[in-house]
This record gives C-alpha cells, sequence and structure tokens, in this order.
C-alpha cells in the first residue's frame, strides 16, 4: 500500500512537471498589415505615387519575422514566435489588403511586459540549408524553394518587387523599371524593439497590430532611392549588399505598432 | 437441341464466372473477392534523398513502401486507366523525355490535344504548392486522380478504372501487398491514387554535373567548361562586374530543385489587360484577376530533354527560350518585370547560358530499373 501510495505521489510529481505547466496562458495575435503611404498596400492592380511624382506598383513582398518575444522588467523574456513568414503578394484587393495577417500564440504567459522585440530574417542560428531538412509546417521548410538563395547560402529575407515608371510616361510597359529588392545573409539580420508597457491577462486575448509602410522602405532623410538608377534595381550581386543593408534599416521608420 | 443449346450456354456463363479474371473480364460480383489468402506486410521504403534537394514532404497516412511503389510503377505505365487501353502516365510522361514528353500539347485518347505541355515529373515529389501548370492540385495524391477523368487525356472514369482494377487479379494481389485490403472492393481510385504518388516520389534525378560540383564535392576544375562557368555567373546574377543578369535563379533555384516553385507571368502572352489572356492559369482556379496568365515556374534539371518548352510547348529549342527572355517579353500588369526585362544578353553571353543549362542533364537514372516500364 505504501509503495502504491509512493507510485501515486510520484505520478501526480512528474505529471506536474509537465512541460505544457506554465502557469495561466492567454493567446497573443500579431497582426500584420502592409500600406503605402497610409493606405491599404493592393499589390500587382494598384498604382501608388512614389515621394518624386512617378508612378510605383507593387507585385510581391514577402519578409521573415522571428524571435519574437515579449520583454520582462527583469531581463527575461516569453517567446511568442521563434520563425515566421509574412506573405502580403496575394492581396489583390482592397478588401483583402485591409485584412490583417495573423500569427497567433495561445500558450503566451500572463503578466506584466514592458514591450515586444520582433526580429526581421532568419536568424544565424537558423539561417542555412539545414532548414530543408526541417518538418513540414515549418516556415523555413514550406519556404525553402521559393526563399533560399542557394548562392548565398542564405536565406532572402525580404522580398519587395514591382514596376516603377521611370519615365513618367505611366506604368505601361515603356520605360518602366522592374526592380526586385531580395536582401539577405546575416548581415542585413534586423531587430526592432518596441517598447510599450503590456499586460496579459489569462483568457484574454491580445492584440499586436503592425504594419509596414512600404514606401518608408525607400526614403532615408526624406529623400527617397532613386529607382531611375539601374544599380538600385536589385541586390542580387555581392555588391549590392550596401542596398540591402538600406532597406533593412528602414524597417525602423517603416515598420510600426499601431495601437 | 434447344438442350444442348441451353446446356451451352450455362457452361459458358460457368466458365466465365471461373476463370482467372485476368484482364477487365468482368464485374467481381457484390461480395468481391477475399483477398485474406495473399501474405500482407508492406515493407517501409526508406527513401534517400541527395544533397542538395529539400527534405520530400510525406503524408502520414501514405508513408512509402516498397508495395506501394511498384503497385504505382504498374498503374503508371499501364494504359489501364484510360477509356480505350491506349493512353498510360507514361504516354505523356515518358522517362527518356524527362518524364514529360517530347510534344508541344498532350495528346490523349483518340489522338485529342490538350491545352497544354506535359509537365516534366523528375523530382515531382519535392513540390509543396500547387501542381499543375495551374497549381489546381493540392499534392501528388490528389494530382494523379485528375488526368483520369479529364477527357483529352485518359477519357475513363474512375468508377470503370476501380472495377477493372478489381477484376484484375494481379492488381488485386497488388492492392493488398501494398494496402492490406481484406477484399477486392477495397480498391478504391483514392488507393490508386496514394501509389501513384507514392511512385512518383521516387523520381528523383540529382547526378548532373550541376549536382557534382555544388552538392557532392567534386573539386575536377574541369568538371565545367569556361563558358558554362560564365553562364553559371549570368544565371545567378552573379557577374559582378559585367553587370550581366540573366535573372534565371529567381524563378529556378530551390537549390538541387531547380524551380522556386513560383506561378508568374513570363511575359510570352501579348495581352491588351489582365482578362485577354487566352489560357488564364493560375487565375482560372483562383479567380483572381492578378493570377491571370502565371503558370508554375517549372524545375529546369533535365531542360535540354524536355522541348518543346512553356505551359503551351510554344518554344522548341532552348535558344528560342534565351531569345525570349533576352527580349523582355511582352508586358502585363501582373508580369514579373524584376526578372522579365530586356537583359541585353551578347551572342556569347546567350551560348554560354545555354551551355550552363546543360550542366543539369542527368540521365544517370535511365538505368534505373525502378522507374522502367514493368510491361517490357
Amino acid at each position: 500500500m505504501r509503495k502504491f501510495l509512493l507510485f501515486l505521489l510520484l505520478g501526480i510529481f512528474v505529471a506536474s512537471c509537465d512541460d505544457d505547466d506554465l502557469g495561466p496562458i492567454t493567446t497573443v495575435n500579431l497582426n500584420f498589415k502592409a500600406t503605402y503611404d497610409g493606405d491599404p498596400l493592393v499589390f500587382t492592380i494598384e498604382n501608388y505615387t512614389y515621394p518624386d511624382g512617378k508612378l510605383i506598383k507593387f507585385t510581391r513582398l514577402n519578409f521573415f519575422v522571428s524571435n519574437i518575444a515579449l520583454l520582462e522588467e527583469t531581463g527575461g523574456e516569453a517567446e511568442v514566435a521563434d520563425i515566421e513568414y509574412v506573405n502580403f503578394t496575394d492581396n489583390t484587393t482592397l478588401a483583402e489588403a485591409e485584412t490583417p495577417i495573423t500569427i497567433s500564440n495561445d500558450k503566451v504567459p500572463t503578466g506584466t511586459y514592458k514591450g515586444i522585440r520582433i526580429g526581421i530574417g532568419v536568424p544565424s542560428s537558423m539561417n542555412n540549408a539545414s532548414a530543408k531538412d526541417r518538418p513540414a509546417g515549418h516556415p523555413l521548410r514550406d519556404n525553402y524553394n521559393n526563399e533560399y538563395w542557394s548562392d548565398w547560402d542564405s536565406f532572402i529575407f525580404l522580398k519587395s518587387e514591382g514596376t516603377y515608371d521611370a519615365n513618367g510616361s505611366g506604368i505601361d510597359g515603356n520605360g518602366d523599371n522592374g526592380f526586385g529588392h531580395h536582401p539577405g545573409t546575416n548581415e542585413v539580420y534586423r531587430t526592432l524593439i518596441f517598447n510599450d508597457p503590456i499586460v496579459l491577462e489569462e483568457g484574454k486575448a491580445f492584440d499586436f497590430n503592425f504594419e509596414l509602410d512600404v514606401q518608408k522602405l525607400y526614403v532615408k532623410d526624406g529623400i527617397p532611392l532613386d529607382l531611375t538608377v539601374e544599380e538600385n534595381l536589385d541586390t542580387q550581386s555581392p555588391s549590392d549588399l550596401a542596398l540591402a543593408k538600406y532597406i533593412m534599416d528602414n524597417f525602423v521608420n517603416a515598420f510600426v505598432l499601431v495601437k | 437441341m434447344k438442350k444442348i443449346l441451353i446446356a451451352s450456354l450455362f457452361l459458358a456463363i460457368l466458365l466465365n464466372a471461373c476463370q482467372d479474371d485476368d484482364g477487365p473480364t468482368g464485374p467481381t460480383g457484390n461480395n468481391g473477392i477475399d483477398l485474406t489468402g495473399i501474405p500482407c506486410g508492406p515493407t517501409d521504403h526508406e527513401l534517400v534523398i541527395p544533397p542538395g534537394l529539400p527534405s520530400m514532404l510525406i503524408p502520414e497516412d501514405n508513408k512509402l513502401t516498397d508495395q506501394g511503389i511498384e503497385l504505382g510503377r504498374f498503374l503508371f505505365y499501364d494504359p489501364i486507366l484510360s477509356a480505350d487501353s491506349t493512353v498510360s502516365c507514361a504516354s505523356c510522361h515518358d522517362m527518356k523525355f524527362n518524364f514529360s514528353d517530347d510534344k508541344a500539347l498532350a495528346v490523349g485518347i483518340n489522338g485529342q490535344l490538350g491545352p497544354r505541355s506535359s509537365m516534366p515529373l523528375i523530382n515531382i515529389g519535392f513540390f509543396n504548392t500547387g501542381l499543375f501548370w495551374d497549381g489546381r492540385s493540392p499534392h501528388l495524391e490528389d494530382q494523379a486522380l485528375h488526368p483520369v477523368e479529364n477527357p483529352l487525356e485518359m477519357g475513363e472514369t474512375w468508377d470503370n478504372v476501380v472495377v477493372k482494377l478489381q477484376n484484375h487479379s494481379t492488381y488485386r494481389k497488388m492492392f493488398r501487398e501494398a494496402f492490406c485490403i481484406s477484399n477486392s472492393q477495397e480498391i478504391t481510385k483514392e488507393l490508386a491514387a496514394k501509389a501513384l504518388a507514392q511512385f512518383q516520389r521516387t523520381l528523383i534525378s540529382a547526378n548532373s554535373r550541376f549536382d557534382q560540383k555544388r552538392f557532392q564535392g567534386n573539386t575536377n576544375p574541369f568538371l565545367w567548361s569556361d563558358e558554362e562557368v560564365d553562364g553559371y555567373l549570368i544565371y545567378f546574377d552573379d557577374a559582378t562586374g559585367s553587370e550581366v543578369l540573366g535573372h534565371c535563379a529567381h524563378c529556378h533555384d530551390g537549390q538541387a530543385l531547380l524551380s522556386s516553385e513560383r506561378f508568374e507571368n513570363n511575359g510570352i502572352q501579348e495581352v491588351a489587360t489582365l482578362n485577354d489572356f487566352p489560357d488564364k492559369g493560375l487565375g482560372a482556379i483562383t479567380g483572381k484577376l492578378a493570377d491571370n496568365g502565371k503558370f508554375k515556374a517549372p524545375s529546369l534539371r533535365n531542360i535540354e530533354l524536355s522541348a518543346p518548352y512553356m505551359h503551351d510547348g510554344r518554344f522548341n529549342t532552348l535558344e528560342e527560350v534565351i531569345e525570349h527572355y533576352n527580349s523582355g517579353g511582352h508586358y502585363a500588369d501582373n508580369l514579373l518585370l524584376a526578372s522579365i526585362q530586356p537583359l541585353h544578353l551578347t551572342a556569347n553571353d546567350k551560348a554560354n547560358l545555354i551551355a550552363f543549362l546543360k550542366t543539369f542533364t542527368d540521365t544517370s537514372y535511365y538505368s534505373n530499373p525502378a522507374f522502367q516500364n514493368p510491361f517490357k
């Protein structure tokens, strides 16, 4: 009988040590929207006005977000997501553009946090070809074929593609410049921290609403990137690293947490 | 005389009922045929993934087995799937043409032409986004169901095919061995599709000179010619200094897969508006205007063996393909202008690029008996 009770207590103890026992938890939703100068960004179909007055159209925008965590005052943190893939490319109607892409975690410990951290790109620890061996459903495996650039041995962190009305005649296939900005490699990984006190309560979902104003990826110190210049149209060659950094650095201004 | 006639008729019916059913000879009856006397116990098949290729996403409910793969191979090469027993999967997906064919458009029963070219199946198991040129099928288990009932392909119904398979002694045995079914009536189109999917997942090619240099550590300095190295730099936009950019790899990377799996409008069709594409491709599936005229970027593996090219087989040679991309193609609102733009390649650049594309050729699997027609 004593042995039985001992085993029973042991069983209860082991069960109580289960990984899932995180204490009070709740759901955190990360909502992402793409905008252009404040308007919902409709891909492929709509043209927008670049800061220089010419037209611009976007046909693709996707990026990885990673190392997302809520930050505690004490220096600790609660992970929300290790890596996720955000793809706005299919937002080709206004209704789609107005609907956020949501990533959820329903096991985030409740409590008070001082802010949230979010990485743009793939952390160096994950940024290699071994991602192809990850299981189905993992963002790096599912997007390996379309986002891994073997020549760099790196994921492409961000893809922003479109058409710029270089000669001012309108976007019509005459005198337009296609651009394809694909920053990648560990050097262009960027981390953003939003210091904003947050209280998570059990059973009460919390939403973080992020907006990426794509126009701001192309403006620095009030000066837009000159898209008439051929060297500014892509980031594929090793010599294009400076342009890749320019775009990723601009995330600081372009990517905001909306109340 | 009348008695003899009746007796003969009775005997004929009896004999027919007792025959070995080797072929589509008649129904198996309402209760089917008990198969439990046939041993079953499918053997797990360990797929070896060569360097450079990603892990293959295999559904939990259709793990590869030796018996399932073998059944899939038989079905793949058997015209029993078509209405008039003239067309098999292999009719359009011939091993020696990269599991595609040499025709611009797919040819189905009665010589009917389909609207598109046959897609290559080599390495098809590594594709995770929509299958077919228009992406209408989410996975191989679904894809395998389509051609049978397409009137321009096999023109058959799955109901008929299933009856034919249930009445076929060889297939009864093979389905039993692959899936441990107890009765012939448990043969279904879903199981047939699973077997076909299993076989297709084994169609792996990864021993081209491209693979040998990039992924197999072959350091032989003469493995690629100078022309091929130049072509490589153009393909990957790596020609620093010369600014010769081919923009090829944006749609055809994926390491050894040589496809990004993206759907794009690559500018081959001249249209006034996005509504005017004669074949809307992905747009016909999603119903989205922006997707009209978009088609899957296929793998370029064995591209040398895959002519004619494009979803409608409009280009007969690689030279024509490169000429198209060099021209910049036709504008449309959804054109992938970041890559499809005048490339300004010289004759030398074009020749080097084509030389590089031919490093993707791998015929080593030709001799693999596991890929070959079991009926020959």
